[in-house]
């Protein structure tokens, strides 16, 4: 639960990612799309599902024009496909960086050090709460419970958590994830559309 | 009473998300007796377990299940709430990490008692590996013809499981809002029985709908493998069976503990290895939003939901937080209070509005600006959404802040006057503008 995910849609374009950044869904997400459509009564009931679709299609955020192709698939309005993304906090509608740092900072963690976590990540990356530094490499952001509070401090990056984090060790995750390629915003997305799918690849389809 | 290990009992056991090692456990017993009954003699058997729902509410299970049972003429849906997401509580992210069968097995069962065919896993966003465990159960039940069509030979009994993957939001948990998100819509709750209709009559779609917690589906295969009577052995008598108890804060050994319900709450406290950092000052033992317990209320307070009910607070969904001397109430409440006007919905205006000023006001407090009415201007707002919200999140941003006022008035009070914390400079949370000017919006 993102705290400073903004709640508007910015058409802007990022060098970072290699996804596009506008255009259609490829055959293989319309695919996925159409075999998660099946689990449901009707076509509206995957807007969530279509919505991590294209997070991962649009490099790990909701472009306009990923808007604009969700509701073509579904059949239903913009309005209505942005009114509902806008409400889920892990949708990002601004791109976020290669690692997404996630601190929660609830009671739990709040009280047993994940302020001091926070304070020392915003020292060595040289961000503030909400930012992404200039390399595009870390975005900093406090959320709310992530349900591990046995483990905390918890960092949640992309798919990956991270317990018992302390300002004395919290390096050694920025020195983890920096020998990581992963894409986090991304590959969570991906993850998220592979859970909702039986095993075994969807049946390609014709568009 | 103490610990009493039934739904954890096979955590630990290597390879347990796989069929195989479940069924060798006796998996999918449960499920194999359930067939040879009637639907209606499976409902019975939860009756005379008279299991509560344990996400939070501790409603009995099986009015819900007969309810489904009882319509005829539409489809029916089963759910299981896996959007566990109260500050405190961590117990169905274990229950789907490591005994996802345990759960599938659970829904299963149910199914066949409410003659569904058709059911969801709605699980929260960032929970992927829980869910990737459950994914893995679901497939590999499939594999075996626990799931699809005419299951264990029986051809009237078909039934399809599906996940629904959350995006990040609190309110899901409550269950008319969760229904709203598996719909594709924005996650906001639906009017409440008297003035709006009962899931278990028109739920999702407008059809009958089933909706359990993690946990409560859990207890399935365990009451129909042993019988309901086994259950209900355990437990007080309004309370019966057992509970996991997510401890965390300053104790020893924090984690999930499964108990029998009754078991005295300072029993709970030492299982956990007893508090570390000073002396216990509170515990909160039902998860964030229910009223928290001052040290010298803790004794003779009992784990089960009369016990805690009698003593002020909730047994709530298990989450059971404590806090050390060195823990400053009125910053905990303003984090609790900020929580709460992060996750509500927005829907309704008590809630809506309630909880930032709430926010604000205990800001103000800690941010050295407080005046002698905040107090009671706190329990004003705390007055206005009780009871007056759309859905029970309101009430549950009231009653932690009311509760810290009226057990630690004389912190809010020092803090008032004084425009420093009663604790120290070494007090956690710490002091929020001190830690990080940027975090507080002052306004």
């Amino acid at each position: 639960m993102d705290k400073e995910n903004s709640n508007s849609i910015t058409p802007e374009t990022d060098e970072r990612t290699h996804c596009k950044k506008e255009g259609r869904f490829s055959s293989n997400a319309v695919a996925e799309l159409e075999e998660i459509i099946t689990h449901y009564p009707n076509k509206k009931a995957a807007m969530l599902p279509a919505l991590w679709i294209a997070q991962r299609e649009y490099g790990g955020y909701i472009t306009p024009e990923a808007i604009r192709e969700v509701a073509r698939l579904l059949g239903r309005s913009k309005a209505e496909v942005e009114g509902v993304a806008t409400f889920y906090s892990m949708y990002n509608f601004k791109p976020k960086g290669k690692h997404h740092l996630e601190v929660c900072t609830c009671l739990t963690c709040g009280c047993v050090g994940a302020y001091g976590v926070v304070h020392k990540l915003e020292e060595m990356l040289g961000i503030h709460l909400g930012e992404t530094t200039p390399d595009g490499e870390f975005t900093l952001s406090e959320v709310e419970c992530l349900d591990w509070c046995e483990a905390g401090t918890v960092i949640q990056v992309g798919n990956k958590y991270f317990g018992h984090v302390t300002k004395d060790n919290v390096e050694m995750v920025l020195e983890q994830l920096r020998e990581s390629d992963d894409h986090t915003p991304t590959s969570l997305a991906d993850d998220i559309v592979k859970i909702l799918l039986p095993e075994g690849e969807p049946k390609s389809k014709v568009e | 009473m103490a610990e009493l290990k039934l739904l954890l009992k096979y955590r630990d056991v290597p390879g347990i998300e796989n069929i195989d090692v479940w069924e060798s456990c006796g998996g999918y017993e449960g499920l194999k007796k359930a067939l040879t009954m009637e639907r209606s003699a499976v409902i019975d058997e939860m009756k005379i377990s008279a299991v509560r729902g344990r996400g939070g509410a501790g409603f009995p299970a099986w009015i819900k299940w007969s309810g489904v049972l009882k319509h005829t003429d539409a489809p029916h849906y089963l759910i299981c709430n896996g959007d566990e997401g109260e500050p405190g509580t961590f117990k169905d992210r274990e229950l789907m990490l490591k005994l996802a069968h345990q759960l599938v097995e659970g829904m299963i069962i149910a199914a066949y008692a409410t003659n569904t065919d058709k059911g969801y896993v709605y699980i929260r966003g960032e929970f992927v590996e829980p869910a990737k465990s459950v994914r893995k159960a679901i497939d590999q039940a499939y594999a075996k013809g626990y799931l699809g069509r005419g299951i264990l030979g029986r051809e009237d009994f078909n039934f399809d499981l599906y996940i629904h993957m959350g995006a990040g939001s609190y309110e899901c948990g409550e269950e008319t809002a969760l229904m709203s998100s598996l719909m594709g819509e924005r996650g906001q709750p639906r009017l409440k029985f008297p003035h709006g209709a009962l899931p278990v009559d028109a739920g999702v779609w407008e059809s009958p709908t089933l909706i359990n917690n993690v946990e409560t589906y859990s207890c399935a295969p365990h009451i129909l493998r042993n019988g309901g009577a086994w259950y209900a052995s355990m437990g007080t008598e309004r309370s019966k069976g057992t509970k996991i108890i997510s401890v965390s804060g300053h104790v020893k050994k924090p984690g999930n503990y499964e108990i029998e319900l009754g078991t005295p709450l300072m029993e709970m406290l030492d299982l956990a290895g007893g508090v570390i950092g000073g002396k216990l000052k509170a515990i909160i033992p039902g998860g964030s939003s229910v009223p928290i317990l001052p040290a010298e209320k803790c004794v003779g307070v009992n784990m089960d939901y009369e016990s805690c009910q009698a003593a002020g607070t909730m047994l709530g969904s298990g989450g059971f937080m404590v806090f050390n001397e060195k823990t400053d109430i009125v910053i905990l409440m303003r984090r609790t209070a900020e929580f709460y006007a992060h996750e509500s919905c927005g829907k309704c205006t008590p809630c809506r509005e309630g909880t930032r000023w709430m926010f604000k006001i205990l800001d103000r407090i800690v941010s050295g600006a407080g005046q002698p009415s905040d107090i009671d201007l706190l329990l004003n707002v705390c007055d206005q959404i009780d009871g007056r919200s759309y859905c029970p999140l309101g009430d549950a941003a009231a009653w932690p802040i009311r509760a810290g006022i009226k057990n630690f008035r004389e912190e809010f009070e020092y803090w008032i006057t004084h425009k420093k914390s009663p604790i120290g400079d070494d007090c956690v949370p710490p002091v929020p503008y001190r830690i990080n000017p940027a975090l507080i919006p002052l306004s």
